[in-house]
C-alpha cells in the first residue's frame, strides 16, 4: 500500500497538467468559437494563392 | 431592386424559367423573374444579379471548385442570396485616419488589428473564401473568421493594404462588413472565460477529491490509518483553492446582498448565494477541524462537486445571454456614422458625423438617411418620417424646410444644413435615453431569490431546533448533526433550478426567431395585463402597400406598367402588387415624371395619367362611384390614386399601410385574455381611430399623434396605474416607450435604436413570435416552479434525515448530485419554446438592415386578392 504514497502525488500531477493545458486553452480563446475550427479542417491548405494580385487590385465594384 | 433586375435581364431573357429552378450560386428558387446570362442559351438561372456577380467572381478567381464543395458542409446559417449593395460611406469611413486611430491602433510591428462584421457569412464555403484574403492581398497576414458571430479578426500591414480595399474584395462576394462599435463583446468574452477556467478547475479538483473520497468510503481508516489521515490532508489541500477560487463566485454575492438586505432592513433582498456560501463554508471548516483533529467527518467531495455544479450552471447561463448580446452589439454597428460633407467648392467627402458642425452642409441621396437635423438648403424630395414619428405618408421638402435626423431621403439628393449633431439631435436624444439606466432591475427579484428569505428562516429554524434536540439527548454529536443539517439543505439544486432553466429556454426562443436579452423577462412575462402598440411598422406591415382598386382592371395594369419608371414609393407599391408584363412595359412612351403630382405616358397610343385625384381630376372627368371611393379612401386615412385614360378616370387606386394578417386574432386572444390592449402612434388620430376600430378597442386606449416624450410618459402613467405592460414597437420613436416599459418588445425589421433599448426582439416576421414569447415563457416559468418544488421537497426530506441524525458524509455524497442531476434534466429536456412556428426557422439572424431577398413568389400572393375584390370597405379583406 505504500505505493501510494508516490502513486497518488503522481496522478495528482498528471491532473495539474491537464489543468494547466486547459487554463492555456482557455487563455488564448479556443473555447470562444467552438464551431468554425471544424470547418476549417475540411478546407485544402495546399491550394496556393487562387487569385492573382491584379485581380485583387482593382476588384469589381458594380456588385 | 427587382424592378431593376427585371430590367436590366429582360432582353436576354430565353423561353420560362420555373420559378422554382434553384439559384446557381444560392440555391434558392430563382422566382418568377430570374436572372440569366447575357450570352449562353442554356445559362444558369440566378435569384438575383447579387448571386449572379458572385458567380462570376468565383469562376473568374477559379475559386468556384472548393466554393461550391464546400457550401453544403455544416450548419447552414441564415441562407440568403448575396447582398449587392455595399454600402460605400461606410467602407469610406473604414479608410479614415480617425477610425483607424480609434479601433485599430497601429501595433510595434507595423501592423494594425481590427475586427469586423461581416454580414452573409453561413457556410463553411464562406470560412473558406473570407480566408483567402491572406492569398488575395500579401498586406494581409492574417484573417480569422469566427461563422456563428460573424465577426472577421484582420490584421495587416497597412503600408501594403488598405481596409477600403479589403472591404471591396470581400464586397464582390456578396459579403458585407461593419465596423464593430460600442463593443460589449470583449468584456462578455472575458467574463465567460474567466467563469470556463473556474468551471474547468473546479470540476478537475472534485473529481480528485471524490476519487479519494471513494477509497475513504471504501473503508481505508480500518486498513491502514496513516494513509486514511493522508487521504484527508490531501482532500482537504485540494479543496482550499476550490473553496477560495471557485466558492469567491458565492461568497462576493452572497456578501452583498447580505449588506444590501441589511441596508434596506428587510431579508427580502437575500440573494440564493448566500445559503449555497454558507453550506460551503460550514461544511469546509467543518472538515477542516476534522481533519486537523483527526477526529469527525470531512465533507470535502460534497462541497467541491457543489462548488463545480452550480458554477456550470452559471457559465451556461452566461453564454445562452451572449445570443442575444452579440446580436444587439452588431444593430449597433448599423447605426450611420457618415455623411457627405458639401465642400465650398461644391465638392463632396465622406467625412465622420461626429465632426460634422452646425452650419456645415451635407449631401443626403435619395434612399439614404438623414444623419443630422437641419434645414434643407437645396433640392426637392420627399422624406420618410416613419422611423421618427410612425406617419408613414412622406412628408415633401423644400429648401427652408426642417429635416430630423434618421428620417429617409426618398426621391432626389438634398443638401441638407446642420442645425444640431449628436446629443443635441432629436435621434441624439432619443439614443440618450436608450442608455439611460433603466431602474428596471432594481424592480423585480428572480423568483428562486423571493423564497430564499424563508428558505434561509426555515433553515436556521431547523439548524436550532437540531441543535436544542440534539444539546438535550446526546450533547457530543448536536455539532455534528447540525453541520450535516447545513450541508445537505445547501441548495444546490434550487441554485442550478432558474439559471439553468432560464438559459436553456432563452437558447430554444432565439432558435424560433425570439431574442431575449435578460432571462428575468420571461419572468415578467407572466404578470403582463397591458399591451401597448405602436401602430405604423407593428400592427401594420409599415410600408404603402395597394389596399384596394375600383373601376378598370385595364387601366390598373397600364398604370402599373407606367409607374415601373418610378421609384415614388406609391410606384413601388403598385408594381409589387402587379407584377409588370415587360411586353406592355415596352410599348410606353411619352413618359413625363409631374413633381408631387404624378406621372403620365402614353402606352399603345392612349395617353394615361396617373396621380393625385385632386390634379388629375383638374383635366379629366371622373363619374361618381369613383369620385366617392377617393373619398372614403381619404377619411381613412389612405392615399388614393386616380388613374386617367385619354381625359377619363378609369380606375381609382388605394394605397395604404396594410394591418399583419394575424394581428385581429391576436388582440382578440389578448383582450379575452384580460389583457389590456392599446394603441400608441405619431399617425394621425383619424388613421389610428380606424384601425382601433377594425380591433375592436375602445377609443380612449386608441392614440394618435403622440409624440415620443408622450409614448415614454404615457407607458410611466400606466405604471403608476399599476399595470405590467408590454410595449411593442419598432421605430426610433418607440425607443423610449420600450425603454420604460416592463417589458419592451422590439418587432422584426425595427430601427436600430428601438432593438437596442427592447427586451426582447423579434427576428421572425409578424406579431405571432409575440404570442410564442408568453407562451414559451408560461411554459418556462412551469418548468422552474416544477424544479423549485422538488428542490424544495428535497431539502425538507435532507432537513429531516439530519435531524434525525442520519445523514453522514456518504449520504450527502450521494443525495446532493442526484438532485441537481434531476433538476438538470428537467431544465435541459424542457420543451417551452417548441412551438408551432418553431418549425420554420428564424428568417435570419440579422434582425435589421438585410432587405429580404428581391423574391416576386414572396410577394405577389399577398398583394393580388386586392384585385379581384373591388367594392367594399377598403379593409375588410386584410382580417381575413
Amino acid at each position: 500500500m505504500n505505493i501510494l504514497y508516490v502513486l497518488v502525488p503522481l496522478a495528482l500531477l498528471l491532473a495539474g497538467a491537464g489543468v494547466a493545458a486547459f487554463v492555456w486553452s482557455v487563455r488564448t480563446g479556443q473555447y470562444d468559437d467552438v464551431e468554425t475550427p471544424s470547418m476549417r479542417i475540411l478546407m485544402d491548405d495546399d491550394m496556393q494563392a487562387p487569385t492573382s494580385e491584379p485581380e485583387s487590385d482593382q476588384p469589381a465594384s458594380e456588385n | 431592386m427587382s424592378t431593376s433586375v427585371n430590367v436590366g435581364s429582360a432582353p436576354a431573357r430565353s423561353e420560362a424559367t420555373a420559378p422554382d429552378t434553384p439559384c446557381a450560386h444560392c440555391g434558392l428558387p430563382v422566382g418568377s423573374t430570374p436572372v440569366h446570362d447575357p450570352a449562353a442559351e442554356n445559362a444558369d438561372a440566378f435569384c438575383c444579379t447579387g448571386c449572379q456577380a458572385v458567380y462570376h467572381t468565383l469562376h473568374e478567381a477559379g475559386m468556384h471548385d472548393t466554393y461550391y464543395r464546400l457550401s453544403g458542409i455544416g450548419q447552414e446559417r441564415s441562407p440568403q442570396p448575396a447582398q449587392a449593395r455595399p454600402d460605400e460611406l461606410v467602407y469610406a469611413e473604414l479608410g479614415t485616419d480617425d477610425f483607424l486611430a480609434e479601433h485599430a491602433p497601429l501595433r510595434d510591428d507595423g501592423t494594425r488589428a481590427i475586427t469586423l462584421f461581416v454580414d452573409g457569412v453561413h457556410c463553411a464555403a464562406c470560412v473558406w473564401l473570407v480566408e483567402r484574403l491572406t492569398d488575395a492581398f500579401g498586406g494581409v497576414t492574417d484573417a480569422l473568421l469566427d461563422l456563428p458571430r460573424a465577426r472577421l479578426r484582420l490584421e495587416w500591414d497597412p503600408d501594403r493594404v488598405s481596409l477600403p480595399e479589403v472591404a471591396d474584395w470581400l464586397s464582390q462576394f456578396g459579403y458585407r462588413v461593419h465596423p464593430v462599435r460600442q463593443d460589449q463583446h470583449q468584456a462578455r468574452t472575458d467574463e465567460e472565460r474567466r467563469l470556463l477556467l473556474k468551471v474547468g478547475i473546479c470540476w478537475a479538483l472534485a473529481g480528485n477529491v471524490m476519487l479519494l473520497a471513494l477509497a475513504l468510503y471504501a473503508g481505508l481508516d480500518a486498513v491502514d490509518s496513516t494513509l486514511n489521515a493522508a487521504a484527508h490532508w490531501v482532500s482537504f489541500g485540494l479543496a482550499i483553492p476550490a473553496v477560495l477560487y471557485g466558492g469567491s463566485e458565492f461568497v462576493r454575492r452572497a456578501w452583498s446582498s447580505v449588506k444590501w438586505a441589511w441596508h434596506q432592513g428587510t431579508a427580502r433582498h437575500l440573494h440564493m448565494d448566500l445559503p449555497i456560501a454558507l453550506g460551503i463554508w460550514v461544511g469546509f471548516l467543518d472538515s477542516v477541524w476534522g481533519t486537523v483533529s483527526g477526529r469527525g467527518e470531512v465533507w470535502f467531495d460534497s462541497i467541491t462537486v457543489l462548488i463545480a455544479a452550480v458554477l456550470t450552471a452559471r457559465w451556461l447561463q452566461l453564454r445562452s445571454r451572449r445570443l442575444a448580446g452579440d446580436a444587439s452589439d452588431r444593430l449597433l454597428a448599423l447605426l450611420p456614422t457618415m455623411a457627405h460633407q458639401v465642400g465650398g467648392d461644391g465638392t463632396t467627402t465622406p467625412v465622420r458625423v461626429d465632426t460634422l458642425q452646425p452650419g456645415d452642409c451635407v449631401r443626403v441621396r435619395p434612399g439614404d438617411t438623414i444623419p443630422v437635423d437641419g434645414v434643407v438648403e437645396d433640392g426637392r424630395s420627399s422624406v420618410n418620417n416613419a422611423v421618427l414619428t410612425g406617419e408613414h405618408q412622406p412628408t415633401p421638402v423644400e429648401p427652408g424646410d426642417e429635416v430630423t435626423g434618421g428620417a429617409t431621403n426618398l426621391s432626389t439628393p438634398l443638401i441638407v444644413r446642420v442645425t444640431a449633431t449628436g446629443e443635441a439631435s432629436s435621434i441624439g436624444q432619443l439614443l440618450a435615453w436608450v442608455r439611460e439606466e433603466a431602474p428596471k432591475s432594481a424592480r423585480v427579484a428572480h423568483l428562486a431569490d423571493r423564497i430564499t428569505g424563508y428558505f434561509v428562516a426555515g433553515v436556521a429554524t431547523l439548524a436550532i431546533l437540531t441543535a436544542t434536540l440534539w444539546l438535550m439527548w446526546a450533547p457530543d454529536e448536536a455539532m455534528r448533526h447540525v453541520v450535516a443539517l447545513l450541508v445537505i439543505t445547501c441548495p444546490c439544486a434550487l441554485g442550478m433550478a432558474t439559471p439553468l432553466s432560464l438559459a436553456v429556454a432563452t437558447g430554444q426562443a432565439a432558435q424560433t426567431g425570439i431574442f431575449v436579452k435578460s432571462e428575468i423577462t420571461l419572468e415578467r412575462c407572466q404578470e403582463v395585463d397591458a399591451i401597448v402598440l405602436d401602430k405604423t411598422g407593428t400592427l401594420t406591415e409599415g410600408q404603402l402597400a395597394l389596399l384596394d382598386t375600383h373601376g378598370e382592371p385595364e387601366a390598373v395594369a397600364w398604370a402599373a406598367a407606367l409607374e415601373t419608371n418610378s421609384s415614388h414609393p406609391v410606384a413601388q407599391a403598385l408594381t409589387a402588387a402587379h407584377p409588370v408584363d415587360p411586353e406592355v412595359a415596352a410599348r410606353i412612351d411619352d413618359i413625363d415624371h409631374i413633381a408631387g403630382r404624378g406621372l403620365s405616358g402614353t402606352v399603345d397610343g392612349r395617353r394615361v395619367v396617373v396621380g393625385r385625384p385632386d390634379w388629375i381630376t383638374q383635366e379629366a372627368s371622373c363619374e361618381e362611384p369613383l369620385r366617392a371611393a377617393v373619398r372614403n379612401a381619404a377619411s381613412n386615412g389612405h392615399t388614393p390614386v386616380a388613374v386617367a385614360v385619354d381625359g377619363v378616370v378609369q380606375a381609382v387606386c388605394v394605397f395604404g399601410d396594410r394591418l399583419r394578417p394575424e394581428v385581429p386574432a391576436l388582440v382578440r386572444k389578448w383582450q379575452e385574455a384580460g389583457h389590456r390592449v392599446m394603441i400608441l402612434s405619431g399617425d394621425h388620430p383619424a388613421v389610428v381611430r380606424h384601425v382601433a376600430d377594425k380591433l375592436s378597442i375602445p377609443e380612449e386606449d386608441a392614440r394618435g399623434h403622440v409624440s415620443p416624450a408622450e409614448k415614454r410618459a404615457a407607458i410611466e402613467h400606466l405604471h403608476d396605474e399599476g399595470y405590467t405592460m408590454a410595449m411593442v414597437g419598432d421605430g426610433v420613436n418607440d425607443a423610449g416607450a420600450l425603454q420604460q416599459a416592463d417589458i419592451g418588445i422590439a418587432v422584426d425589421g425595427g430601427a436600430t435604436p428601438s432593438l437596442v433599448a427592447a427586451d426582447v426582439f423579434l427576428t421572425r416576421q409578424g406579431l405571432a413570435p409575440i404570442d410564442d414569447l408568453f407562451n414559451g415563457a408560461s411554459n418556462t416559468m412551469r418548468v422552474i416552479r416544477g424544479t423549485l418544488t422538488f428542490s424544495l421537497m428535497y431539502n425538507l426530506a435532507g432537513g429531516t434525515a439530519a435531524m434525525a441524525g442520519l445523514v453522514g458524509p456518504l449520504v450527502a455524497a450521494v443525495a446532493m448530485p442526484v438532485s441537481s442531476l434531476v433538476v438538470v434534466t428537467a431544465a435541459i429536456t424542457q420543451r417551452s419554446f417548441a412551438v408551432s412556428g418553431a418549425a420554420e426557422a428564424p428568417r435570419s439572424s440579422v434582425p435589421a438592415d438585410t432587405p429580404a431577398p428581391p423574391h416576386d413568389t414572396d410577394r405577389s400572393p399577398k398583394a393580388s386578392p386586392a384585385l379581384d375584390h373591388v367594392p367594399g370597405h377598403p379593409s375588410t379583406k386584410q382580417a381575413a
